[in-house]
């Protein structure tokens, strides 16, 4: 363990005048970055999709420019070497990287081979192999798996699995490249609580991107952000989270202490700089407390849906060919027009729940009723018409060589007569912002226009019902706003919205209605506002309700009266002069 | 954007990624696994009954094509070795499963229209033909099947053989290449059909020594194998045809010995 | 839903210490000797030894019945095309100028009337019968008492390049995620209006067609990240490396090295020689 702390007295990470061009590519993909990674450091670096922080991570271990060529100008030094002039299987033995997808980085058949790989690549003698592996498999919690096939590990235990796999290389500096954006809250806790350990305890020189802006905010010492290629903005969290017009300029996004604080200073008196994690606002909120209104205006009550229940679950149960319990006497009903949330744990239920409604799946035990009529008894394709499903993964939901055919591919299926499917395509697709790129191949848009390919397909059908299975997941704050504005536009249009997500914070301003599964049982339902405020419940399926809800209730508590807020602006709302406009 | 780099231009010795004759590793690896996956798909072209066969055996040429020969023939092998080894019962002998991907991808990938490895088609003519002579030739000689029937009954294998000769071998090859997707297509089509069916060759072959199959059986073969390869090679089409199309558009790098 | 992946006998047992490639040999040769032999007594022999093994080294019994069970028709058909039709070859290899009858169908009966189902016949179907087993149960002695690990090593030591044996390894490991991407496909299909089960035969094949478009496509849109992941773990596709397991040849491993060489030449020089192992002799 001795190794970790044993690096050389000179900076670990160090970028002079960095400027890197992809080939073929006309823009430069890092510019000009200088920047110094202290030993032992914790940096996060943010910035919006395309702004080089991929780029910025594989310099650091020479895959770029070594893999990819392209012009490179400037120097990049990782513990004294040169990341162009030594191959990139040397650099390997000092910088340790952790890719986004928990299961293209694991190579191997089991858990112990996974963490083998690099050392066995780097020729570490079999028995100094061994200690480390049960080393690194310690430290990321482990140890007692060396023999699993990494398809049984859930998604967090696979990215701790290639965490230990960087880590027994015993590098100089771990990167970490959005390690938790494809994971469920508990996978993110998992995470987070081994890269504090890793530097915190082990003082593992750390560099890791995420878009999560509360815990970095928790965790890093220093924060980069990044836009187009060059590094807008360096310094402490404090520092740089509290410039929010910057941030909200390049659609980044704020932990939501600091965007409510920041709401707040426009009409009170807020001291600087603004608070970054809970723990600093907390002693801030007595001052704060003080000057709220005596009364606030009252929240908009609960949307009502007074129609008879479109879909109706009774008694669900689900048992899978293995065995497993996926749901359990689970019953609810939604009506239409109804924006549903539904939240909880990878494998609590979620999607088994949605499959049913769609005869994908069929009950083990109970019922689900689709206006009346069991899902059992209807052909998967008359289901389809009523109830859209959007997956998350636009590629494994486009079968078709142009954008257009692969909107009337549906269309054709069901027997839509010629002429009106070209009026339902062109519709559907203008709905879209999709037409002028009707001839297109699907592949040669980027993934977000793919994602709206596969809404448009979806939507052509004429769904009363929708449901967006993780469409946040692996999406940076603009692209998840983006997603999650076509649900809205659709839920005012009468369309039913189901949306699986584990981003509360993000829901807070579109659902109506909150359902969470936990172990295949129903463990919350309740409208939105009230279900955000059950910490407790929440807790036992890995939620916590977003920062302002925290927030709302501590003022609350301090000014002894209902504070029913979710998101900033309510909050903020309450200290506004005129008594509630933002 | 239009002002130079602070930085001084540093020269960069670019290595791009491990392969094998010059395909990349992670590829060889994708494809040998679609190949497993496609293992379990099995189609069955008479109702009823009849023969069925693997949908893979429709792609092993279009791994070829996108690999190359040498590491077509690779991933396909691969990919039928651990479709083999999770499923035993998909397969009946493992080495004729093996030989006929290899033999499938590696054909398909020397149906080159020029380039240095133009010439490599002649040993392989040769060494199909010696194979038809100990199939259809020994069945005649040997095992007293009549002429009719062998020839109707092998038409699958002689066709793809007399084709992979003359120049359509490289027609196909050319339409494969083609920037007109209908080309493309019908390149897949007939560039499956010998791939295929020169793999179709060798596995009987090698069965033939063991099974023997008699006059009837030859007869019965006879309307059946078309079918069943004209849907190989359809399923080769249309597979290869929207992977290509996927591919330009995605713009994926493209292996060395890529052909589309 | 459980991973697809080597059935690996749950039972320590003589076959699953012997190293990998003592088992490769004995799999080529066993494999090279149902080739080569068509006496059905000695095939036959050969068949019953394999069974018997396989179910001595812990292959599951369900296992082999479904195996057998699947391959039930085809080895009907075996049995019924030789031993009514396979005249001229039967008659060369055994020497005779006629057939033993065993059954024939009366003259009168349309179609098949007259049709002879002869001894011999019976016996060659047999003796293709138990050969195709053979052939068949190799694999399973041959895999399931092996470790991935040790197969990976074992090729290594055998001279093939790390780079294909880990391309071996790898496709092991992503192959369960392949086929949920499949199974996720197939699903999106059937919500876009597809319905398989009443489709026309041909339609059908178009649509499993489709199903590969997105599966290779993606895979290959992924493999481009896996490229990535293997430079970040040092990964050269050199052959000059550590493992962590290890394998090593013991005594048992060289002297059934030896034996089964042995035995592979016995059987070629006593088949060409005194014709041991065709058909007809014993």
């Amino acid at each position: 363990m001795g190794d970790v702390l044993s690096e050389p007295s000179t900076a670990p990470v160090q970028l002079a005048q960095v400027s890197y061009r992809y080939p073929s590519a006309r823009g430069f993909a890092l510019r000009d970055i200088s920047l110094t990674v202290r030993r032992g450091e914790f940096l996060g670096i943010i910035g919006p999709t395309g702004a080089g922080k991929t780029t910025l991570c594989l310099a650091l271990n020479g895959i770029v420019p070594q893999f990819y060529g392209g012009k490179f100008y400037g120097r990049i030094t990782v513990a004294g070497l040169d990341t162009l002039s030594v191959p990139v299987n040397t650099l390997a033995r000092y910088v340790g990287t952790v890719f986004e997808d928990p299961e293209t980085q694991l190579v191997t058949t089991s858990v112990e081979n996974e963490v083998a790989f690099a050392l066995e690549n780097l020729s570490v003698p079999r028995a100094e192999m061994r200690s480390r592996i049960s080393w690194a498999l310690q430290v990321v919690r482990l140890a007692g798996y060396e023999k699993r096939h990494p398809y049984d590990l859930s998604a967090g235990q696979k990215q701790r699995l290639a965490i230990a796999a960087a880590l027994a290389v015993r590098p100089a500096l771990l990167v970490l490249d959005e390690p938790t954006s494809q994971l469920d809250p508990m996978g993110v806790r998992e995470v987070f609580a081994v890269v504090r350990r890793l530097n915190r305890e082990l003082g593992m020189t750390l560099v890791m991107v995420s878009h999560a802006a509360e815990a970095m905010a928790e965790y890093a010492d220093r924060v980069a952000v990044l836009d187009a290629g060059r590094l807008v903005a360096l310094g402490t969290p404090r520092q740089v989270y509290a410039q929010v017009g910057m941030l909200q300029g390049l659609a980044l996004r704020p932990p939501q202490v600091t965007r409510t604080f920041h709401l707040i200073g426009q009409w009170r008196e807020v001291r600087t700089p603004l608070p970054v994690r809970m723990a600093e606002a907390r002693p801030r909120l007595p001052h704060l407390a003080a000057q709220l209104p005596p009364s606030c205006p009252p929240p908009p009550p609960p949307a009502e849906h007074q129609s008879p229940p479109q879909l109706s679950v009774r008694h669900l149960s689900h048992t899978f060919g293995d065995g497993t319990q996926a749901l359990r006497d689970v019953s609810l009903e939604i009506r239409a027009g109804e924006y549903v949330l539904i939240a909880g744990q990878n494998g609590g239920g979620k999607t088994t729940l949605v499959k049913h409604f769609l005869n994908l799946l069929q009950p083990t035990a109970g019922q689900v009723l689709l206006d009346g009529v069991e899902t059992r008894t209807l052909p998967i394709s008359t289901l389809a018409r009523r109830i859209g499903y959007v997956a998350q993964n636009p590629d494994q939901q486009i079968f078709s060589t142009t954008v257009q055919d692969e909107v009337a591919f549906a269309l054709r299926n069901l027997g839509v007569p010629p002429d009106e499917r070209r009026a339902r395509v062109r519709g559907s697709l203008t709905a879209m912002r999709l037409w002028e790129r009707r001839d297109a191949h699907p592949l040669a848009l980027p993934r977000g226009d793919r994602t709206r390919v596969v809404i448009a397909a979806v939507l052509a059908m004429r769904p009363d019902i929708i449901v967006f299975d993780e469409p946040t997941t692996g999406q940076d704050f603009r692209g998840a706003r983006a997603i999650l504005e076509i649900t809205h536009q659709l839920h005012r249009q009468g369309k039913t919205v189901i949306v699986i997500t584990h981003h509360l914070y993000l829901m807070a301003a579109y659902a109506e209605r909150m359902i969470v599964l936990r172990d295949g049982q129903l463990l919350l339902d309740a409208p939105l506002r009230a279900a955000l405020r059950e910490e407790q419940t929440l807790a036992q399926a890995y939620l916590a309700p977003p920062q302002a809800v925290q927030l709302a209730r501590a003022l609350g508590q301090l000014g002894a009266r209902p504070m029913p807020w979710i998101t900033p602006e309510e909050v903020a709302a309450c200290f506004a002069p005129d008594g509630g406009r933002v | 954007m239009t002002e130079s780099p602070l930085g001084e231009e540093r020269e960069v010795r670019s290595f791009g990624g491990i392969a094998v004759d010059g395909a990349p590793v992670a590829y060889i690896i994708s494809l040998a696994g679609v190949v497993t996956v496609l293992a379990f798909i099995p189609l069955s072209v008479v109702l009823g009954g009849g023969s069925s066969f693997p949908m893979s055996q429709g792609v092993y040429p279009l791994v070829g094509w996108i690999l190359g020969p040498v590491a077509g023939a690779l991933s396909s092998s691969i990919g039928a070795l651990v479709g083999a080894l999770v499923a035993p019962y998909t397969t009946s002998v493992i080495w004729v499963t093996i030989t006929s991907a290899i033999v499938g991808s590696f054909t398909a990938g020397a149906m080159v229209d020029g380039g240095p490895r133009r010439h490599w088609w002649i040993p392989l003519a040769a060494l199909f033909t010696l194979s038809y002579l100990l199939y259809a030739g020994r069945a005649v000689v040997q095992n007293g099947v009549e002429l009719l029937p062998a020839l109707l009954g092998s038409f699958i294998d002689w066709s793809a053989l007399l084709l992979f000769i003359l120049p359509t071998r490289t027609l196909a090859a050319r339409w494969i290449g083609s920037s007109d997707m209908r080309r493309v297509a019908t390149g897949l089509f007939l560039g499956t059909w010998i791939a295929a069916g020169l793999s179709h060759l060798t596995a009987s072959t090698v069965m033939y020594f063991i099974i023997n199959w008699p006059n009837p059986v030859w007869m019965m073969m006879a309307p059946m194998a078309p079918v069943e390869h004209a849907v190989r090679s359809l399923i080769g089409a249309v597979v290869g045809s929207g992977v290509i199309a996927g591919m330009r558009a995605a713009g994926l790098v493209k292996p060395r010995w890529a052909m589309y | 839903m459980k991973p697809l992946a080597l059935q690996t006998v749950a039972r320590d047992s003589y076959f699953t210490r012997l190293d990998f490639r003592t088992k490769l040999l004995l799999a080529f040769v066993v494999s090279w000797v149902a080739f080569l032999w068509e006496s059905t007594l000695l095939v036959g022999g050969l068949a019953g030894a394999m069974l018997l093994l396989c179910l001595l080294a812990g292959v599951r019994w369900a296992y082999v019945r479904s195996t057998l069970s699947l391959l039930l028709p085809f080895f009907g058909i075996v049995l019924l095309t030789h031993g009514f039709f396979n005249v001229t070859q039967v008659e060369r290899l055994t020497g005779q100028h006629a057939l033993t009858p065993w059954f024939t169908f009366p003259a009168d009966w349309w179609g098949v009337g007259g049709a002879m189902l002869s001894r011999e016949g019976v016996s060659y179907g047999l003796s293709v019968v138990f050969r195709t087993l053979t052939l068949l149960l190799v694999l399973p002695l041959l895999v399931f008492t092996t470790d991935v690990d040790d197969m990976i090593v074992g090729l290594g030591r055998l001279g093939i390049p790390y780079k294909f044996a880990f391309i071996f390894s790898a496709t092991l490991r992503f192959v369960p995620l392949l086929f949920e991407e499949a199974q996720t496909i197939i699903e999106a299909q059937r919500l876009r209006g597809l319905a398989v089960e009443h489709m026309r035969t041909l339609r059908r094949w178009r649509v499993y067609a489709r199903v590969a478009v997105p599966l290779i496509l993606g895979s290959l849109v992924k493999s481009q990240q896996l490229e990535i992941v293997l430079q970040a773990k040092a990964f050269s596709g050199s052959s000059q490396r550590t493992y962590l397991h290890e394998t090593h040849l013991r005594r048992d491993d060289k002297v059934l090295l030896c034996l089964a060489a042995l035995m592979g030449l016995a059987a070629l020089v006593a088949y060409y020689g005194w014709g041991i192992g065709s058909f007809g002799h014993p």
